[in-house]
């Protein structure tokens, strides 16, 4: 049973399923590869060193959200609520910073670990209703949506938070030949993220549960407890953003994050991972992070209006979910 | 008998009831309709205007926020209730500069003076209605050519700037937009690229690097609000331009002033929010009792903040 269901997951362990699995990615590879010459050529700004780093800095959230956002749209779920949980993860360790009488590095510590416990605690609250009720993450996280920044308002009485230690913010602004901090933090996120779902008997399940929940049932796993999971890591990640925002922005403010989830959503979506569920990958969700922030980039140095940046990422992701359609089509057949 | 009894306590207490309203009623009730609650700025001028009240002791107030800028439904339930419940006056800062002009004339046409504020109503909306109201606010086109200004002298003629303008479709918004081009003209400057960042801080950061790729040679940045002005900044020390591009904002927030100390932001706008619904109510009253409504546009005062 546990076979079949390893089997239907789609994942890259196995040699056939690993050509289909390098083959889902290599679309998404080509399309962004296909973006980067486009503005390269478009503009003589875009492929400096500089611009890189910038790109890479601009990313790093949406990334980070969508590893997380990755696990739960594998197990059929959504998390409508990871932007708010962002802002009220910011609000409360905004709060922890600057409490008086740390010196900077307990304060910083203290931020931090309050942020990733507000971001978990979140994602258990979404995971466990959802789960033990069998609800709709959709509305549960939309409850959640609300819920979270109804608190950061009142935590941080609508005001943004600011004055952190300079430690901190240098932090926001380190690079690495060339390469920003906060992006290698959301690369490791990343590859660890993958490690586990290509790797691991957990990460074998939640591909499972994505594509028959009966079949882990029956092999014997906990469906509960696998649910509650995906959502746990999704509110972790959200913690971890906020903490990169605060570095970056130097500010925590309680309006902060609003639409992130549609962004993180995004990535997932254009890369690759399937709504329903079952299939897709941490590697894409890399790539359709990249081509969202590249896209986002490259429009502005062309000079485009904003307006037609949204249209443009729109029908991307348009795009995106017609080609899996066909992919998904061919791996079949 | 104790069927008596309780209809004479009942009475009564009706009637102790109805003594204590009229009591109350000598005060006028203003109703106060306000923007998003989340957003620092209002949420200083209720605070400004819950002062207010305590200090007159002349007025009730009731005041309504919303959830965010565009949730025009709010406001305009809000004005139907307060219409409902026969306050005296309605004090309104509008979200939506036509939308809001149909109701607040069945307020009108209900007896209810009505006082708008912080942001104008649209005069053509306002003529096909035929409605007759004045404003009562600050001129957010002129602070914002303050503020440009400010820059200007600082840059010198000729200098290359770029504009981050607030949420596309907002009156304050593009008000601001056209001070900042006023500036532009009568001080010589280059408008390089004018963009929204919908007064997000995190968005201002990630529009402001690309900007500054996209034309190195920016010298002055333009934020149509400080939230945005702080992403400003932001991106200018990651990018080691600190201090050698300037950048000027709207608002006053307390956040910037940090910023505005070590010359990191070279110039604010300050509004007194904190006292812009108090003013409109002391207007507001004043019609209750007796004396001829505004006409026109009351300005209220604004004033440039620079760190010296």
């Amino acid at each position: 049973m546990t076979a079949a269901v390893t089997d239907t997951a789609g994942k890259p362990g196995s040699k056939g399923f690993s050509i289909r699995a390098i083959m889902r990615e290599a679309g998404i590879g080509l399309a962004l590869i296909g973006l980067i010459i486009v503005f390269s050529l478009a503009s003589e700004h875009f492929l400096t060193a500089n611009n890189i780093t910038n790109i890479l800095t601009q990313i790093t959230i949406n990334l980070i959200l969508a590893v997380g956002m990755t696990f739960v749209i594998l197990i059929g779920g959504i998390d409508l609520s990871v932007g708010s949980v962002l802002a009220l993860a910011a609000v409360v360790a905004g709060k922890a910073i600057s409490m008086p009488g740390l010196g900077p590095a307990e304060a910083i510590a203290l931020a931090v670990l309050a942020a990733m416990v507000a971001g978990t605690l979140c994602g258990i609250l979404n995971g466990v209703v959802s789960a033990w009720w069998g609800l709709p993450s959709f509305i549960i996280t939309l409850g959640m949506l609300n819920i979270a920044r109804g608190a950061a308002l009142q935590i941080s009485d609508a005001r943004t938070i600011y004055s952190f230690p300079v430690e901190f913010n240098n932090f926001g602004s380190l690079t690495v030949w060339g390469l920003p901090v906060v992006f290698l933090v959301a690369l490791g996120l990343a590859l660890v993220a993958w490690l586990v779902l290509s790797r691991t008997v957990f990460g074998r399940l939640i591909y499972g549960l994505g594509n028959s929940e009966e079949a882990v049932r029956l092999a014997g796993h906990s469906v509960f407890w696998l649910k509650v999971a995906a959502f746990t890591i999704c509110g972790f990640t959200a913690g971890i953003a906020a903490i990169i925002y605060m570095a970056r922005l130097n500010i925590a403010s309680p309006i902060a994050g609003s639409g992130f989830e549609l962004n993180a959503i995004a990535a997932v979506i254009i890369g690759g991972t399937s709504l329903s569920g079952g299939r897709g990958s941490v590697l894409g969700t890399l790539l359709g992070a990249f081509i969202i922030g590249v896209l986002a980039n490259g429009l502005i140095l062309l000079g485009l209006s904003d307006f037609m940046r949204q249209m443009i990422t729109g029908v991307v992701i348009i795009v995106a979910v017609i080609l899996d359609h066909y992919r998904a089509k061919l791996t079949k057949g | 008998m104790k069927f008596t009894k309780f209809v004479t306590a009942a009475a009564v207490s009706l009637m102790m009831a109805a003594g204590g309203a009229s009591a109350d009623e000598k005060k006028p009730v203003v109703g106060l309709v306000m923007k998003s609650l989340a957003n620092e700025f209002f949420k200083d001028m209720l605070e400004g205007a819950k002062e207010h009240e305590a200090k007159r002791g002349d007025y009730v107030l009731k005041a309504v926020g919303m959830k965010n800028e565009s949730d025009i439904e709010s406001q305009i339930n809000a004005v139907e209730n307060f219409i409902t419940q026969g306050v005296d006056a309605i004090v309104i800062a509008p979200a939506d500069s036509r939308a809001m002009v149909p109701p607040l004339k069945r307020a009108m046409e209900a007896g209810i003076t009505v006082i708008n504020f912080d942001v104008s109503l649209d005069p053509k909306a306002k003529e096909q209605n035929g409605v007759e109201l004045a404003f009562v606010g600050p001129d957010n086109r002129g602070g914002a050519k303050l503020a440009g200004e400010a820059l200007a002298a600082k840059l010198g003629k000729g200098a290359k700037v770029v504009i981050l303008e607030g949420n596309p479709g907002a009156d304050n918004a593009l008000q601001r937009k056209l001070g900042f081009e006023d500036a532009i003209k009568e001080g010589g400057l280059e408008l390089l690229d004018s963009r929204t960042a919908h007064w997000e801080t995190e968005e201002a950061n990630t529009v402001a690097t690309n900007m500054l790729t996209a034309h190195p040679d920016i010298q002055g940045i333009m934020a149509a609000n400080d939230s945005m002005a702080i992403g400003v900044v932001k991106a200018l020390e990651s990018a080691g331009k600190a201090g050698e591009i300037q950048v000027v904002g709207f608002d006053n927030i307390p956040a910037v002033g940090p910023m505005l100390k070590d010359g990191r932001l070279l110039a604010t706008v300050d509004q007194f929010g904190r006292d812009m619904a108090a003013n409109a109510i002391d207007q507001a009253l004043e019609v209750v009792k007796g004396a001829p409504e505004p006409q026109g546009w009351v300005k209220t005062p604004i004033e440039l903040v620079t760190g010296n």
